[in-house]
């Protein structure tokens, strides 16, 4: 086994890779050059590089995990808060300004974001995953309106227009997740379903 | 017909379908004394206070309405069970959460003196010109969207349940037969009415969910001057849906129980499909048809608010009243309390939906609009559709249904 294999598969070294991009490269700065690409790439980007290191360790720390993620409800809040944290405006701007904020930023989103959810998510009860995704929805709604509508600037470092375009982000992100999240429901039966061909139909 | 795979219903499961009704049959009284006390008021034959009038107002229309939904709920509930497995706990979450709500909005009415009406119409929870406070209008919107959380806990159940038996929403609204021409099993009728209720049911709490906050935000911070029309039509989308989808779960004790008092059951077919799928999408586009005095709204919109007005009650209207006309007849029914309540709950149904089509005509609703035809329409139809099937499944419940061996 080479030493690269031995950290894990290639989605693990591929959300390695994206922490070390956005931690250590000018890819980080890039990205937060924007309130759009700050809240909808660079923040999505590391919540996901979490789960990929996540996925890799739950294995190694299965048994200290379930005894407190019990139904995956803790590590789910504490995603949520996490996530949470780096929505209130200030911290998007301390981030920005601050070398020790924003690596409290790319730590805390991979650790307590990401990772959590990835053993989290799996663990849940599908009527709590159900509620996790409308709240994401509504929550996605909710701030892209708030953001479309404001007349102040949240942020020192963003114009109004950057806030105005992350709000319409946030709507597209929600109606394209709904629709991601929608379709499969009604689609994946209906694909498999008999025909009538091979015997007589039932329904008149 | 599929048959019932389910477990038992477990004794808790049964006691919690009886508190919801006895909680609705219950408040069901109030608010009708209510509702007859504003009738007085304007007779002058009691005095109420303007304030106090509109309190009562508010407090009539959250609660019928929360109160139908609940009921309407628990009937549903009840014999989606006999085919999925529903989480007897998330009925009782529900309804812990409905209760909670309760509680904050009849503060926010009677204590914090909010007035604004159930519609909560933008902004009047914010611009109460001194007649009640901003603790008021935030405890009754509060009250709402806790409301909202048990409902949505309970549609999810739904969903996890069906998808967990037929593997996907499109064949429990039975497309593989309709659109496929598929052999399987057709769902039941339960199964394609729960579908149905689950999806325009959940995407009217997502709606009401984001308009909810984003009053509350406004109510607290004023400068964030949300988009009246769009919360508007947010608002009128969960709330007509909500109302709308309450006889639709009810009408679930029709195919039920009839069938066992004719001894014949109740026929899937394609047109019963058809005429669901139909109405899954009209119950979330017809509320527009309430904003017909919306100039500002778009002319489409409208257009769409009063076609889909003419056509929305048809499908499953038309299919179900034919039906039950057709399993009656010469079955040598043994008319009672439940199946008369049943038969006639269709009428009330049928009665209620002509006035509500007279008034989704545009030229009509210029003259009716904001008069007594309005409320006139839906206590029609909920008195004489919703809540007959409501009683008739009450009846059916008690051990006159199991004496005569109908379960």
């Amino acid at each position: 086994m080479t030493p690269l294999a031995a950290l894990g598969d290639r989605w693990t070294l591929i959300a390695i890779g994206i922490v070390a991009a956005i931690a250590g490269t000018p890819l980080g700065p890039a990205l937060a050059g924007t309130m759009l690409g700050h809240v909808l790439v660079q923040i999505p980007l590391l919540v996901a590089a979490g789960w990929g290191i996540g996925r890799y360790l739950e294995p190694r720390i299965d048994s200290q995990l379930r005894r407190w993620n019990a139904g995956g409800i803790p590590g789910i809040l504490l995603a949520s808060f996490a996530v949470g944290f780096w929505m209130i405006p200030r911290w998007l701007d301390g981030a920005l300004t601050d070398p020790i904020v924003n690596a409290a930023k790319v730590v805390s989103l991979v650790v307590l974001a990401g990772m959590p959810l990835a053993w989290s998510w799996p663990r849940l009860h599908p009527v709590a995953r159900g509620v996790v995704k409308i709240e994401l929805l509504a929550m996605l709604f909710r701030l892209g309106w708030l953001y479309v509508i404001s007349p102040d600037r949240f942020c020192n470092s963003y114009l109004l227009t950057d806030q105005v375009w992350l709000g319409r982000g946030l709507i597209v992100v929600g109606i394209a997740l709904g629709i991601t999240w929608l379709v499969p429901l009604f689609w994946d039966g209906f694909a498999t379903a008999t025909d009538a061909g091979a015997a007589g139909t039932t329904t008149r | 017909m599929a048959e019932q795979t389910a477990p038992p219903l477990p004794p808790s499961g049964r006691i919690g379908v009886v508190v919801y009704l006895a909680i609705s049959a219950l408040v069901f009284v109030l608010m009708m004394v209510l509702g007859v006390l504003m009738r007085l008021s304007q007779a002058t034959w009691v005095e109420l206070s303007p304030n106090l009038f509109y309190e009562v107002m508010t407090a009539h229309g959250a609660g019928m309405v929360g109160i139908s939904g609940l009921a309407a709920s628990g009937v549903i509930w009840y014999f989606l069970r006999r085919y999925v497995d529903l989480s007897v706990g998330i009925l009782w979450a529900n309804l812990a959460f409905f209760l909670f709500g309760v509680v904050l909005i009849l503060g926010g009415i009677f204590v914090g003196n909010y007035a604004g009406g159930w519609t909560f119409l933008f902004p009047l929870p914010g611009t109460s010109a001194g007649v009640w406070g901003t603790g008021g209008a935030a405890s009754y919107l509060f009250g709402l969207l806790s409301i909202g959380v048990g409902f949505l806990l309970l549609y999810l159940d739904f969903a996890r349940a069906i998808m967990a038996r037929y593997r996907s929403l499109a064949k429990a609204l039975g497309w593989p037969q309709l659109f496929r021409n598929s052999s399987d099993e057709a769902p039941p009728p339960t199964v394609v009415a729960a579908t149905m209720v689950l999806i325009v049911n959940i995407a009217g709490i997502l709606a009401g969910a984001v308009v909810l906050v984003l009053i509350l935000v406004n109510l607290y911070a004023p400068q964030f001057a949300v988009d009246p029309l769009l919360t508007k039509n947010l608002t009128y989308f969960f709330g007509h849906v909500f109302i709308n989808a309450t006889i639709y779960q009810a009408l679930v004790a029709v195919y039920e129980i009839l069938p066992k008092y004719v001894g014949r059951s109740w026929p899937v077919n394609r047109i019963f499909l058809a005429a669901w799928t139909a109405t899954t999408l009209m119950v979330m586009a017809v509320y527009p048809h309430h904003l017909l005095m919306d100039f500002v709204m778009p002319t489409w919109a409208l257009a769409i608010g009063q076609i889909v007005s003419y056509l929305a009650g048809l499908p499953v209207f038309a299919v179900t009243a034919w039906t039950t006309l057709t399993i009656v007849h010469r079955s040598g029914i043994k008319w009672d309390m439940t199946s008369g309540l049943l038969f006639v709950s269709i009428f009330g149904w049928s009665a209620g939906i002509v006035p509500a089509i007279i008034d989704g005509v545009i030229a009509v609703n210029h003259v009716m609009h904001n008069t007594m035809w309005v409320p006139g329409h839906f206590h029609m139809y909920l008195i004489l559709g919703l809540v007959a099937m409501l009683f008739g499944f009450m009846y059916y419940l008690t051990d006159q249904g199991s004496r005569k061996g109908l379960d």
